[in-house]
């Protein structure tokens, strides 16, 4: 017997095979996640899901393994999942599949997104809703490298709490968080104008291409805005959160200019900027990002990473504008949901039918 | 001319383009070549995957060791054995760099670190193994080692000299390099078919080595990716495994009709995933090397090729006395 009703409630799953991929595998020993455990991942939170009683998952396709393994073991049959449907969608193994996925995922309404990756996954989707004004939430799970955003958390647990969401037994005021934002803007010069945004930190480097993408040298770091910036959490947000800690509900932001020598530095600061990686950056400065007020970017040319990826080039005459945005989107707010499962007793049935 | 962005000097971007026009213009000579029956025996082309021949060899020396595999052209040009020794091979002449008796899939030159292409899928891992022991033990007391690499298809990284070479050369902690070309066939087989663990990079967790995944028709990404790899290994860091996703332009073999790709993926690829337009747009559209530049290069390089055919064309072909040469090594 199933604990709770199932109901035709149904959440979209959005697992990235290529988190935790990156060169920092090599030069900081990071951890890599393997197929097969976010397989697991996928059908703890798919069991816990339909436990609570959602009828069916939505999930999208990939060609990196997840949908491979987990159609074997569909195979065998189990019927403690919901019924799984794939979007159609031809995967092209780039962040592509992430954007497409959340466009489909959008138009099929489902409840909920889960979504199993690093801040770079989350990244892509929330830049999909934000683009298409969308208030649908999403509820992360951490796989990837340097995750400053998604927690690290039982995915049964968030299966549950999602469920509890999507089949309307916890009301969006108490399942659901608002969160910040960065919107970074590039303009000017003879391309068309660029728009992206970062969940946790945009972060300009003096770097002038992408290279392998990941960053993890110090020396290259020009400046970060962050949205948030939590003392405990790894990755480069760490450099303002050693600084000046800004909560993730918090109002506002932080700005921190990085010094290109410890010479001209206010102050050195040691950071985990990376898994395995603490690092001197020399500080120049630092200062409070304002909601909806833009920051000029000083650096004339190199890259933006957005979420510890370098993604954006910027060229000489190429205008970078920050501008941090409040309550952009919303997450699931999984503890709270199982507080208020407890509170309210909704994991309970009569002890005899 | 606006400063160079780059993480190399402009002489050895300039380098790196003239290596990878080389490579392309190679293949796409032979294309035509082989399909007016002027060459004896097989060819597989590496069209489509210039960056990651060209810019790994850029990190490595003479000294440094390398195992190539059925479609070893590119490899064996970015390594620097000379492209008209090359030809003179594939046409199977004498002058050849195995004096017209090894042919497309065993051109090798130790000069140059080049062990060697091979017809046999795998069978370069556990060479280099071999390879990477040598360097280990000649570096005893100095800080730095030579490294050796081996390049291996996404199809022969099932078999098991290869997985059998990552365990050995993690238990031995060589200063051996596993690069896995994916370009996403085995022959005909999509990797989705016959790969059972799609990452590569799970492989090589699986046998303690770090594993790495990079864009491959990005020359950057490889580049940086590789370099800091290579420096790894060159330190005694151990072996490690770089998977380059990149594709190739031509079949599996020349003659292949290609009826497992899906119709316009050729045309596709060619346009949005030509890892030398990336390189050619980003150095001129940074304004570091002029596009008159580049085309001088395209130019000389056709020469080159035009001369390489020319005398491969001209060369005599081994004699019955020559089956009987190059057998057996002198120690």
């Amino acid at each position: 017997m199933n604990p709770l009703p199932i109901s035709d409630a149904c959440i979209g799953v959005i697992a990235n095979p290529v988190s935790a991929r990156d060169i920092r595998r090599v030069v900081a020993n990071a951890g890599n996640l393997q197929i097969t455990d976010r397989v697991n991942i996928v059908l703890r939170l798919l069991q816990a899901a339909r436990a609570a009683g959602v009828g069916r998952a939505l999930l999208m396709p990939d060609r990196g393994g997840i949908r491979a393994l987990l159609e074997r073991h569909l195979k065998r049959g189990d019927a403690s999942l919901p019924h799984i449907d794939w979007l159609d969608m031809q995967p092209t193994s780039t962040v592509e599949d992430s954007f497409t996925a959340t466009r489909l995922l959008q138009r099929a309404g489902v409840a909920a997104i889960v979504v199993l990756g690093g801040d770079g996954t989350h990244r892509a989707m929330v830049r999909e809703l934000h683009a298409a004004g969308s208030a649908l939430p999403i509820a992360g799970l951490s796989t990837g490298t340097n995750n400053a955003f998604p927690e690290m958390r039982e995915p049964t647990i968030t299966g549950l709490a999602t469920a509890l969401y999507a089949t309307g037994r916890i009301a969006p005021q108490e399942a659901l968080v608002a969160n910040k934002l960065l919107e970074v803007q590039i303009t000017g010069g003879t391309h068309a104008a660029r728009h992206d945004v970062a969940i946790v930190d945009a972060v300009i480097t003096h770097d002038r291409t992408v290279g392998a993408r990941a960053l993890w040298k110090a020396g290259s770091l020009a400046a970060a805005y962050l949205a948030f910036c939590e003392p405990e959490a790894i990755g480069l947000s760490s450099i303002g959160a050693l600084l000046q800690p800004v909560g993730r509900r918090e109002r506002g932001g932080l700005a921190v200019q990085i010094a290109a020598h410890a010479a001209d530095a206010l102050t050195l600061l040691h950071a985990p900027i990376a898994p395995g990686l603490v690092l001197p950056v020399p500080v120049a400065g630092w200062q409070r990002l304002l909601p909806d007020e833009p920051l000029a970017v000083q650096q004339s040319a190199g890259t933006v990473a957005l979420d510890g990826e370098r993604e954006l080039i910027f060229e000489p005459g190429q205008h970078v504008g920050v501008t941090l945005r409040e309550a952009a989107f919303r997450t699931l707010d999984v503890a709270r949901c199982m507080a208020v499962a407890a509170r309210d007793g909704l994991l309970r049935t009569p002890p005899h039918p | 001319m606006a400063g160079n962005p780059f993480p190399l000097p402009k002489e050895q971007l300039l380098q790196a383009y003239r290596t990878m026009r080389t490579i392309r213009e190679f293949e796409e000579r032979l294309h035509i070549d082989f399909g007016r029956g002027d060459i004896p025996g097989f060819v597989h082309l590496y069209a489509g995957e210039e960056a990651a021949g060209t810019c790994i060899m850029m990190h490595l020396g003479d000294g440094d060791r390398i195992a190539s595999t059925h479609r070893g052209h590119g490899h064996c040009i970015g390594k620097g054995v000379d492209v008209v020794a090359m030809m003179k091979e594939i046409y199977g002449r004498k002058g050849g760099a195995c004096e017209g008796k090894g042919g497309s899939m065993h051109i090798a030159d130790l000069h140059k670190g080049m062990m060697g292409a091979n017809g046999i899928l795998g069978a370069g891992a556990p060479l280099v193994c071999g390879a990477a022991l040598a360097a280990k033990i000649r570096a005893k007391g100095k800080e730095r080692s030579e490294v050796a690499i081996s390049f291996v298809g996404d199809g022969a990284s099932n078999q098991g000299t290869f997985l059998e070479s990552l365990n050995l050369a993690a238990v031995w902690n060589l200063p051996a390099i596993f690069v896995v070309e994916n370009n996403g066939y085995a022959e005909s087989t999509s990797r989705d078919y016959g790969v059972a663990v799609d990452s590569y990079v799970d492989r090589a967790a699986g046998f303690g080595l770090p594993g790495v995944t990079v864009d491959g028709t990005d020359f950057f990404a490889v580049h940086e990716a590789a370099g800091e790899i290579i420096e790894r290994a060159r330190k005694g860091g151990g072996p490690a495994l770089l998977e380059c996703k990149m594709v190739r332009f031509h079949g599996h073999f020349e003659g292949d009709a290609q009826t497992y790709r899906a119709p316009g993926e050729n045309e596709h690829n060619r346009e949005h995933n030509d890892c030398l337009k990336k390189f050619a747009a980003a150095v001129s559209g940074a304004g570091v090397i002029a596009a008159d530049e580049l085309k001088a290069i395209d130019h000389e390089v056709l020469g080159l090729i035009e001369r390489a055919v020319s005398e491969a064309k001209a060369a005599p072909q081994p004699t019955a006395a020559d089956l009987l040469t190059d057998v057996y090594v002198k120690y």
